[in-house]
Order: C-alpha cells, then sequence, then structure tokens
C-alpha cells in the first residue's frame, strides 16, 4: 500500500522528517518496501564555480559548476546565480515538468543538464530564477535527500492490522509514537438539499449477520467530469486509476479513511430500492471489470427491486454505474461481514482493494463519516446538492472489554511500568478504559485477549527497553535421530560423496525411466507444472538428475537424506549415487558403509545402470550405480546413542559463484619440495585468474623417485567464466600462466 | 588420496545453529512434511477463513492434506507428546506454491525453535536470539526487535541483525499464542512460550553471498563442491 506524506500531514499536529517518519513506521511493524521521492535522484546538488558569457546569445550564460567529481558545463538563462552558490542541477535523464533532459547544444554551447527554479522541482511557485541551496547541502548528493515535494511510502501491512490501509490509519500510529493524537475535522455538509434522502431511496437488509450496516446518502445535480488535477495526482501516486468526479472521490476516501465506498446512478436503482441480499440461484451479474460473474446463493449482493446491481464489498455492477449521463448519485458506505467476503472474493477470483479491507475488518465506527466527507466532496467538486439525512439502517457493533492486567502485562514484558503508563498508551491508541477493563477502538480487529494488550503497551514503549533474560542451562540434551543423520553424512563425506538436496516432486516419467514402482504415490492437487505433479517415494529420480546435471565431471559422487511419501507413510531415506565404482566396488562400499553405521546391509537397495538405460535422464556415462535405504525402517526402535556428537562443519569456505555457461576441467601436477604446504599452491592456483573457479587437491604423496625431499602434488583446476562458454585456447592461456606462476614462487616441476 | 565430499551449506548451518544451541538444552525433533490443515493451520490459530492463510500460498495434496508450510506444524505433535519444561529445534524442508526465481524458492529450509515452560516471558526470547546471532555473526552483533504478525504468536516480533553494517530482516518470533498452547493440551494460564522460525535458505546466501536461491537446489556440482 502506498501511502503519501504530502496526505499523512492533514492529520498530523507535528511537523515530521522523513527518517523520523520511516523510523516510527519501523517500531509499529508497518515494513517499508520502498520510499519514493518525487524529486528523482539525478537531480542533484552543485556549486557554481564560474560563470562566463555566452558568446552567441546576450540573455544566456555558461555556468562551471562542481558535482564533487567533476565540472559540468551548463547553459543557463536565469539572472540570479552568482559564484559560490550552491545549487540544484537536473541531469540528462531527468523529468522535469513533463520533459525528459536530455544533453544539449544550446546556441553552440553543450549544456549538460539544467539549473532549476523552485517551480521547476515542484516545491513552490517561484520561478524568478535558479533555487538556492543552503551551504551545508552536501554537493554530489541528490536533492531529494533534503528536499522534496512528497515522499511516498509503499508499505508492507500486516494481515491482523486493516486498520493500517489508509492515510488515517496510518497517521493514528504515527502520531501515538509522538506521544499525541491526530486531528480530524468534523463534517459539516456544503449546498445541502432540503429534501430527505429517503424520498429518493429505500434500503433493506435482508441479511443483518452478513451487513450489519448500510448508510447511503443521495447527492442530486452532479456533473460527471474528470476530476479536478490534485485529486488524480494522489490516486496515481498511490497505484489507482482516475476515472470520473464521483468514482474517484469513493476511492480517495478508501486510500484516506480506509473505508471501500460505493456510487450508483440512482436512475439505474429500479424502484428506488436497495435490498441487500443473497444472490438467487443461477443470479449473474456483469462487474464493473465488465466480466461476466455467476454467482451463487452464499454470496451477499446488492439489489434493487428485481436485479443485483453490486457484487457487496466485492465490485459494483456495470448495470448501475455511474456515467456521463448520471445526474443523482447514491452512495454507499457499509459494513459487511469479513469471511463472507473472503469466501466470495476467493470464489469470485476477484480480490479488489474493497474486498482486501473488508476482509480485514473496516472502521465499524466511522462508517458515517466517511460517507459524509465523500457526500461532501461530491458536493463541493462535483457540484452536486446533498440530500438532508441518511438512510441507515443496521447498527454499529458492540466493543468487547478485555481486562488489563498490568500485572501479567509486567511480568510478560519484563518492564516495570506504572498503572497510569499502561492507561495512557490504550488511550492514545484509542482505548476507552474504565474499571480497570478497556474497550478496542472499533478499527482494531487484531485485540481481543491481555496478551495483546502487552503487545500495544510493549511496541510503544520500546522493544528495546526489554531487558533479555538468559534461559537457565539446567534442561538436559536429548540427542535424538538428527545426530545419526549427521554422523551418515560424515561418513559419506569422508568417502568422497557430496550432499545434495532436491525437490521432491516428480513426474511419472521420472520413476518409470529408472525403474521404479509409482504405485500409492501422493499428489499435488495444485503442481508448479503439471507432470511433476506426483511426491517422491525415492530419492533416486532426483540423485540421477544431478548425475545429468554434471557431464563435466568426471565422476559424480552424491547423496542425499530426504523425506519420502506414499499414501500411507513418510519416511526419511538416504540414497547415493556413484558413477565411478564397478558394480561389485559398489556393492561392497554400500556393505562395508552398513556395517559402519550399524544398519543391516540388506535393507539397502542397490541398481545398476548400463550405458544407454538412462537415456531419457540424458546420462550417458558408463556406470552409474545407486544404492537407498528407509533410514526411518532401518532405525525403528534403535535408540540414539547419547555419546553421539556431531562434529562441526567449516563455514569458512569461499563462495566464487557458479557460471550459466559450462566449465572446462584441467589436471596439474607439480613436484616440490616436501615442506611445502598444499594449500599455498592451492591459494596461488585461485589468484592466477578470476575465471578459476575451484581448485581441488586430489593428489599428495612423498616419494625418492621425485629426488630427495621432494613430493608429488596433483591439482584438479575447474575454469569457468560467467558470461560465455570458455574456449580451450582460454583455458590454455590461464593453465600456462598458472604452470608459469607456480614454478617460478615454489620452485616447482610440472610432471608431465 | 581421497578427495573428500562436501556437507550442503544449508546442512552445514543448521549443523552449526545445533550446535549453538546445545548448551541451552534444545533437543532435535523434526516433524512431518506433509501434513494435516489442522496441523499446518488450524491448531496454529491460522482458520481457513482468516486473511494470515494468504500470507503463504499452499500446496494442496489431492487427498486433502498440505506439504507443510512452516516447521511450525510439529509444535502441536510434540507438545500433545511431552511434558514442559522443553526446548525444541525443528529443522526442515517447508513448502510455498510460488513461482521460483533467482530470490523464491518452492521449498526452503527453516530452523524452528520453540521454548515452553512456567513464566516464559519476551526478555527469554529476546535473550536466545541475540545468544544465537552473537555465536554466528560475532560478539558485537545488534539484534533488533520490531512488531509483526504471525497468528500462532501473541506478541509477534520480526527480528533483524545488524551483520557488516547492515540490517538485515532475519526470522520471525514471538510468544506462543494462548490458543496454540492450549492445542498443545496445555494450559495457558500456567504455562507461556517463546517460538522463532529462520529461513536456513537466506542464512546460507547471506554468508556466502550466494546470489540465486535456485542453486541450493540445482545438484550442480560446480556449486556443492565449494563448500
Amino acid at each position: 500500500m502506498k501511502i503519501l506524506k504530502s496526505w499523512l500531514k492533514e492529520y498530523i499536529h507535528q511537523d515530521i522528517s522523513d527518517p523520523r517518519l520511516e523510523e516510527i513506521l519501523m517500531l509499529s511493524g508497518l515494513e517499508i518496501e520502498n520510499v519514493e521521492k518525487t524529486l528523482q535522484d539525478n537531480i542533484v546538488v552543485v556549486k557554481i564555480k564560474e560563470i562566463k558569457k555566452h558568446p552567441n546569445a546576450d540573455k544566456l550564460r555558461i555556468a562551471i559548476v562542481d558535482d564533487g567529481e567533476k565540472d559540468i558545463q551548463v547553459v543557463c538563462g536565469a539572472p540570479n546565480i552568482k559564484v559560490g552558490q550552491v545549487v540544484p542541477l537536473a541531469l540528462p535523464g531527468s523529468v522535469i515538468s513533463g520533459v525528459t533532459l536530455k544533453e544539449a547544444n544550446i546556441r553552440g554551447e553543450n549544456s549538460h543538464g539544467m539549473l532549476c527554479a523552485q517551480d521547476e522541482l515542484g516545491i513552490g511557485d517561484d520561478h524568478t530564477g535558479i533555487f538556492i541551496l543552503p551551504n551545508d547541502y552536501q554537493i554530489g548528493k541528490p536533492i531529494n535527500q533534503y528536499i522534496s515535494p512528497d515522499s511516498i511510502f509503499e508499505l508492507s501491512v500486516t494481515a491482523n492490522r486493516g486498520d493500517c490501509l489508509s492515510h488515517v490509519g496510518i497517521a493514528r500510529e504515527v502520531a501515538v509514537y509522538e506521544n499525541s493524537s491526530i486531528k480530524r475535522e468534523p463534517i459539516s455538509l456544503e449546498k445541502t438539499d432540503s429534501a430527505h434522502s429517503s424520498t429518493e431511496i429505500d434500503v433493506q437488509i435482508n441479511e443483518p449477520e452478513l451487513c450489519p450496516q448500510y448508510l447511503a446518502r443521495v447527492i442530486k445535480g452532479v456533473k460527471i467530469a474528470p476530476s479536478p488535477q490534485w485529486l488524480q495526482d494522489r490516486l496515481i501516486a498511490c497505484g489507482a486509476k482516475p476515472i470520473n468526479n464521483v468514482v474517484d472521490i469513493t476511492n480517495y476516501i478508501l486510500l484516506d479513511l480506509g473505508h471501500p465506498m460505493h456510487a450508483f446512478d440512482l436512475k439505474k436503482i429500479k424502484n428506488n430500492k436497495i435490498i441487500v441480499r443473497l444472490a438467487k440461484k443461477n443470479e449473474d451479474l456483469v462487474s464493473l471489470d465488465g466480466e461476466l460473474r455467476n454467482l451463487d446463493k452464499e454470496m451477499l449482493v446488492i439489489a434493487d427491486a428485481d436485479k443485483a446491481i453490486a457484487i457487496a464489498g466485492v465490485m459494483g455492477g456495470q448495470n448501475s454505474e455511474i456515467d456521463m449521463s448520471t445526474d443523482t448519485v447514491v452512495l454507499e458506505a457499509a459494513q459487511f461481514e469479513p469471511k463472507n467476503i473472503r469466501a466470495t472474493s476467493k470464489k469470485l477470483k476477484l480480490a479488489t482493494e474493497a474486498s482486501y479491507r473488508f476482509e480485514r475488518g473496516i472502521d465499524a465506527g466511522g462508517v458515517e463519516y466517511a460517507i459524509n466527507k465523500a457526500a461532501n466532496m461530491i458536493a463541493t467538486i462535483s457540484g452536486g446538492r446533498v440530500m438532508s439525512g441518511i438512510v441507515a439502517k443496521g447498527e454499529k457493533p458492540n466493543k468487547i472489554k478485555i481486562e488489563i492486567s498490568p500485572d501479567k502485562i509486567r511480568s510478560l514484558l519484563g518492564l516495570t511500568i506504572p498503572k497510569d503508563e499502561i492507561d495512557h498508551i490504550l488511550r492514545l491508541l484509542g482505548f476507552s478504559i474504565s474499571d480497570g477493563k478497556c474497550e478496542a477502538p472499533l478499527w482494531r480487529h487484531d485485540i481481543s485477549i491481555w496478551q495483546d494488550l502487552a503487545e500495544e503497551i510493549g511496541r510503544v514503549v520500546g522493544y528495546d527497553k526489554i531487558a533479555p533474560v538468559s534461559l537457565d542451562r539446567t534442561q538436559k540434551l536429548i540427542k535424538t535421530n538428527y545426530y545419526r543423520l549427521e554422523d551418515i553424512k560424515d561418513k559419506l563425506i569422508d568417502s568422497g560423496y557430496c550432499e545434495t538436496i532436491n525437490y521432491p516432486f516428480l513426474s511419472e516419467n521420472d520413476l518409470f525411466s529408472a525403474g521404479l514402482k509409482s504405485s500409492d504415490l501422493l499428489e499435488v492437487a495444485n503442481p508448479l507444472q503439471p507432470e511433476n505433479r506426483l511426491l517422491r517415494n525415492s530419492l533416486i529420480p532426483g540423485l540421477l538428475k544431478n548425475v545429468a546435471k554434471n557431464p563435466a565431471f568426471d565422476k559424480v559422487l552424491l547423496f542425499e537424506i530426504g523425506h519420502i511419501f506414499n499414501k500411507t507413510r513418510e519416511d526419511q531415506n538416504l540414497a547415493i549415487v556413484s558413477t565411478e565404482k564397478s558394480k561389485e566396488e559398489f556393492v561392497q562400499f554400500v556393505d562395508v558403509f552398513a556395517k559402519q553405521m550399524e544398519i543391516d546391509s540388506k535393507l539397502f537397495k542397490i541398481k545398476f545402470y548400463q550405458k544407454g538405460e538412462l537415456i531419457s535422464y540424458k546420462i550417458k556415462r558408463q556406470n552409474v550405480c545407486v544404492a537407498e535405504v528407509n533410514l526411518s525402517k532401518a532405525f525403528e526402535n534403535i535408540s540414539v546413542d547419547q555419546k553421539l556428537t556431531i562434529k562441526p562443519y567449516s563455514l569458512a569456505g569461499m563462495y566464487r559463484g557458479v557460471s550459466k555457461f559450462p566449465s572446462l576441467t584441467r589436471d596439474l601436477a607439480f613436484v616440490v619440495d616436501k615442506n611445502i604446504k598444499s594449500n599455498e599452491i592451492l591459494q596461488q592456483i585461485y589468484k592466477q585468474s578470476p575465471i578459476v573457479n575451484r581448485v581441488e587437491l586430489f593428489d599428495e604423496f612423498v616419494s625418492d623417485k621425485f629426488g630427495a625431499d621432494k613430493k608429488n602434488l596433483a591439482y584438479h583446476i575447474f575454469l569457468q567464466a560467467y558470461d560465455r562458454t570458455l574456449t580451450d585456447d582460454e583455458a590454455g592461456v590461464v593453465i600456462k600462466d598458472i604452470i608459469a606462476a607456480i614454478s617460478n614462487l615454489f620452485k616447482a616441476k610440472l610432471r608431465s | 588420496m581421497k578427495v573428500k565430499g562436501n556437507l550442503h551449506p544449508v546442512s552445514a548451518l543448521l549443523r552449526q545453529a545445533v550446535k549453538i544451541f546445545e548448551p541451552l538444552g534444545f533437543e532435535v525433533f523434526e516433524g512431518p512434511e506433509v501434513d494435516t490443515e489442522f496441523y499446518n493451520f488450524d491448531a496454529l490459530n491460522m482458520p481457513s477463513d482468516h486473511p494470515a492463510r494468504d500470507m503463504q500460498d499452499t500446496f494442496w495434496l489431492t487427498d486433502g492434506r498440505v506439504l507443510r508450510t512452516q516447521t511450525s506444524n510439529g509444535q502441536i505433535r510434540y507438545g500433545k507428546k511431552h511434558k514442559p519444561p522443553f526446548r525444541i529445534l525443528s529443522p526442515g524442508q517447508v513448502y510455498r506454491n510460488e513461482a521460483t526465481d533467482y530470490k523464491h524458492e518452492a521449498a526452503i529450509f527453516q530452523l524452528e525453535g520453540l521454548v515452553v515452560d512456567k513464566n516464559i516471558k519476551v526478555g527469554h526470547l529476546f535473550s536466545t536470539l541475540e545468544f544465537f546471532f552473537k555465536k554466528l555473526y560475532g560478539d558485537e552483533t545488534k539484534v533488533r526487535f520490531t512488531p509483526s504478525f504471525f497468528p500462532f504468536v501473541e506478541p509477534g516480533f520480526e527480528v533483524s541483525a545488524k551483520h557488516n553494517g547492515k540490517w538485515l530482516e532475519l526470522l520471525g518470533a514471538g510468544m506462543v499464542h494462548p490458543k496454540v498452547i492450549k492445542n498443545m493440551g496445555l494450559d495457558p494460564k500456567i504455562y507461556s512460550g517463546f517460538a522463532f522460525g529462520m529461513g536456513v535458505d537466506r542464512l546460507v546466501m547471506l554468508k556466502y553471498g550466494i546470489e540465486d536461491i535456485r542453486l541450493l537446489r540445482s545438484g550442480d556440482m560446480r556449486f556443492l563442491k565449494q563448500f
């Protein structure tokens, strides 16, 4: 939701800086997603260094200005500039008075931007000369850091705070943190027509539970036209589209007060009667967006004597909309039951600004204020006469009473806050207090228990005031299965296997191609891709996809521990894949590993895929061996050894990115003095070129056959570029550099 | 000589977290990834007609169950079977039905913490998370709590840590909602507690400067072998 600071100011007594406003929004839990200043970043503060005459124009001068880094030449016609002044410079690309500035040549002299007057920045009306800025503005900074005609805050409001979905709602929050309350003028209606609204419209609520209140007002003699510019500007800044001077006002009230409103054309309401009822079987309505909506008997509608004219709280109908011929407007301000609006909006797949607010609850005490403010604006802007009186049906709900319980609040928060202070904060927030109980204001739908009050007190006092309390260290640690799984991971890592994590989603073909069963599988009703709608019953398809992903590696050794599913069980499985070993070697490896982990090796399912068998996985390798075991079953009824410890795994590794393009691998072996550490050479290899992505030591041994006190070090070197596929030639150059550097630095000899 | 394999960075970070919490006696408890609507939503104070449900796009199974949207589904299951005091950590994968891009994933790892006892206060939560982030990022790390909303806690907090000079929103937390305590079969007048949940993928990405979350589940060995 977007909030304009200029609009907020109408409700706030204090002058408030942008940084303070940002702080308050953060303190009240309103997350700022973006702050947009109406002055762009490319209008910067500069200092005038030199002023020269323009050789070809008497009225123009050339100013050389300093932006803190360089001198910039601009042509300027204003008479008031002097050397040493700090002024705003709009750079090429910025938009001034609706025109995008370009590099210009003005009568033979280049101008790299434009020095601006106040009115050109939208800050004031002054156009007599360039806007001279205070000397303490930092040269080179965007001017919007100091002044901006407006700031637009884009906020993310949590689902419990429907009351903050408006300017007045945000203003209420801001005022509380400034220890004050908002200013809100009472409405005095202008241009009233002495006849009462009820002579033109009748309202009947058939479903009082779904519509506790319905208020209608009638405004006669409106002239439909585009809204005035200021109104359009505000709507546009908040992301709404201007339509006409009646509809815009209802939208304005929604953004202003958080109250969704609707306007009907009276002459389109059959028998001048509004009925709030459930839709009839097979009833439909073309909503304002032009879609035909099929309604059902649980959806609340606004109807006239014979048809639905709006989907209550969601969207109006075309059959009653305001158009150029509208003379008399019926304004609706109502309260609808949140759950019903939510259900209707979901079923119709139609979420609107109105339904969003009704779902979260509106200010049930502010309905009358909203309709009066809207009526008054229509009278003023659209030239109508507001008929006297409101046709009102239903009643405001009762407020709920909550015991304040200062002791519980103090204890939960760990704050020694006096009762008076608690009461004061609650009153600032709009609560009424009597006899140790309070009533939450009707705009707050998130307050029902004393813990809710504690949150209000805590956040207004400031969470930084709450002292940390350490948990005692008496709780005995119980080691669970997690420790056993981490132990398994360590053993596999020691054997050269890398851990991988895959999605649990599979297609039937994934299972079929891997020769796995596909019975009893769970199915996702709303999958991301329709084919991958099954939940895995094996980790093997995921591992095979990983093998396919890594053709550049001469061997792939991977494992995964993850959940597998079928209709009756969810288990934790381990699966491993190797492209290195022969069938026999792999069986033996699994056997040894199983013994080490005290798992019955018969529980492992082992599979071998010959070359060509995995063609649908795009795997062309010779030997692919997989093994899988259900760890939940293997460990069933075996308690975890409480002496088991997990080793910390170093997080110190340096991440060098992964290119979208394939990488190349080269192996280099050096003979060096046996005292040289393999890691020193490894680090030097990294330093030789940014295309060195990874270096891996794969062999190290000392032998006299290399000469006395010599050893052999062998490295895999992985090369990649981020913007292209590397060529062999490029790789060759880098490898040459590496050889030269290592030979030189470590007196190393390359082994061929 | 044998080249060692590599632990996935998500596992490595989780393991570090578990180690940090060990002295406080946190037991690791893993809940199921497929769960009923009751455990994933309703028991956590998220009835289906509440807009809070929209906070998470959900994968529904054809049998009416869901892929859990948060590790909190384990809270009620654990609470029903154990008597307080308890302190648990629940690591695990959770699911969101949203289109993936470099910032968004349909599956992410979460680490959830839950403490229930008599007299657990906001200060305990603050202290525990400060302890964690100082161990993770260093003693000079500052931790900030701001109001937020998660239906299963009250009050709820957004927790940020100042790391390398920048405030990072790292996790959501709060005091366990009395309704949730009740759903564990406990009396909220006697017991209170706190819970927190953090996205492990994000912590890993911040740690290493990984720019694309999808790499974590890519199976690309050029990636996996860097850790």
